[in-house]
């Protein structure tokens, strides 16, 4: 049998025995777990961003212009030294600067413009009723400046149905996750490694 | 009932299904039928681009998603375009996708490529909207795009047919954000269950064009494509392990109610 196959068991069943109660083979596969995600994470990085972004255009195609981001990503890394830790605000400053300005546009087109417009009252379809009566009882539920009493109360209530519907279809969904991963795990223990199913 | 009882029961309800298949029914949603659809409606040399924006844990979810959707796209006829997002999910998606590509006799370069991981994931999707080679000006094996056959005919968006963000969490909505509102491409997802429902909105709205939730939605469309694969393998063991839960949770609610 491949090597890797049991030891891929082995770190497996190590996780599973936290069901019966804490114990140091589970504690090893955790922290086996966080170091090589972490490792992991940290090699792409370098191969992927550093290398090509940064060496690679420095050092073999004379690109010295990259040498700013690559300062300002240094002064990020100051950020563990309290008495430069100052110089690291620049490049978040740029950071924020930068990612609002790009994100706010977007935000408002795709998830405010779009959804308001796909929410827009159509006697046409039954559904379209019922999303703009779940909307509009949601807002109502989540309006806190008018006290939640007679028919703007009765509306809100409305609203915490919709919402506990929603609560209810995401646990499910939760639910079948979870299960989706013991079924690929399963599958792995009877099939690759005890060879009980195919 | 004791905890550990519970888990017994749960992996009874898991192992044993698997062990021994009882072929429950399973039908095909709407949501799954309009991935299908978009990708069959296109013609042969068609470039479509997938995203693997996940993680390692979420494999069992998102392999056969991933396996499914590539399975179609290649028996098609179609280039495709793999790239990664998260960095856990560059080497998974790698394997996949060369591994699905092998089964059809697909050829690297030609008629699929890997360009692997890039972080900043806005700048990444929107920078592929001016030019994919300044976001990935080589592919993961260090190879320049312009020596790719697939990528000579390739700049950006225009040239992509459909984009496949295969996800576990809300990177889909940054797809939306950035490609489809600004670009309006046509976005495909393949979710983990537990994001499927943050995604029924831009469903609804017609900002995404079809959704595959977990599992079911992998099982789903392995019975389109007519190819059984560890979606539909897995699905027994899901409804007799959900046939389970709800039987605790109604078995634990009269218990709550005797004792009052």
């Amino acid at each position: 049998m491949d090597i890797g196959i049991i030891i891929a068991a082995f770190l497996t069943l190590c996780i599973f025995s936290f069901l019966y109660r804490d114990n140091p083979f589970y504690k090893f596969a955790e922290h086996l777990l966080v170091g090589v995600s972490v490792g992991y994470v940290l090699v792409i990085a370098l191969n992927t961003t550093v290398m090509p972004k940064l060496i690679s255009p420095v050092f073999r195609d004379g690109r010295f212009d990259y040498i700013i981001p690559g300062i300002l990503g240094v002064f990020m890394l100051l950020r563990f030294f309290p008495k430069y830790a100052w110089l690291s605000r620049i490049s978040i400053a740029l950071i924020i600067g930068a990612g609002a300005g790009v994100a706010i546009p977007a935000t408002i087109q795709a998830k405010i413009f779009a959804q308001m417009q796909a929410t827009m009252l159509n006697f046409a379809s039954v559904d379209g009723i019922i999303v703009f009566v779940g909307i509009a009882t949601t807002l109502a539920y989540f309006f806190f400046s008018k006290e939640h009493k007679g028919w703007f109360g009765k509306t809100a209530r409305a609203g915490t149905w919709f919402l506990m519907i929603f609560f209810g279809a995401t646990s499910g969904y939760t639910v079948m996750s979870r299960i989706s991963l013991l079924i690929g795990r399963m599958q792995f223990l009877l099939g690759d490694f005890l060879h009980v199913i195919k | 009932m004791s905890r550990q009882l519970i888990f017994v029961l749960i992996a009874l309800s898991v192992a044993i299904p698997l062990v021994i298949k009882i072929g429950l029914p399973n039908e095909v949603t709407s949501e799954v039928m309009q991935v299908y659809e978009e990708i069959d409606r296109l013609g042969p040399g068609s470039v479509v681009l997938v995203s693997f924006d996940h993680e390692a844990s979420s494999l069992p979810e998102v392999k056969p998603m991933a396996q499914a959707i590539l399975r179609h796209c290649f028996a098609k006829r179609l280039k495709v375009i793999g790239l990664a997002l998260l960095a856990e999910g560059t080497a998974i998606g790698e394997q996949i996708l060369r591994e699905t590509a092998d089964e059809y006799e697909a050829e690297y370069g030609r008629d699929y490529v890997f360009l692997g991981f890039r972080p900043q994931f806005q700048a990444a999707i929107l920078g592929m909207g001016e030019d994919i080679r300044r976001v990935f000006p080589e592919d993961y094996s260090n190879t320049p795009l312009i020596r790719l056959p697939i990528m000579r005919k390739v700049r950006d968006y225009r040239d992509i047919a459909l984009i496949i963000s295969v996800t576990d969490g809300d990177m889909p909505v940054w797809w939306v954000d950035y490609a489809v509102s600004r670009y309006h491409k046509g976005l495909a997802v393949a979710a983990t269950a537990v994001m499927a429902t943050s995604f029924y909105p831009f469903l609804s709205s017609g900002q995404m064009i079809g959704l595959l939730g977990g599992l079911k939605g992998a099982a789903e469309y392995e019975m389109l494509i007519e190819k059984p694969g560890m979606g539909q393998k897995g699905m027994d063991a899901q409804s007799v392990c959900h046939l389970v839960i709800i039987l605790l949770v109604i078995a634990g609610n009269v218990g709550y109610f005797m004792r009052k």
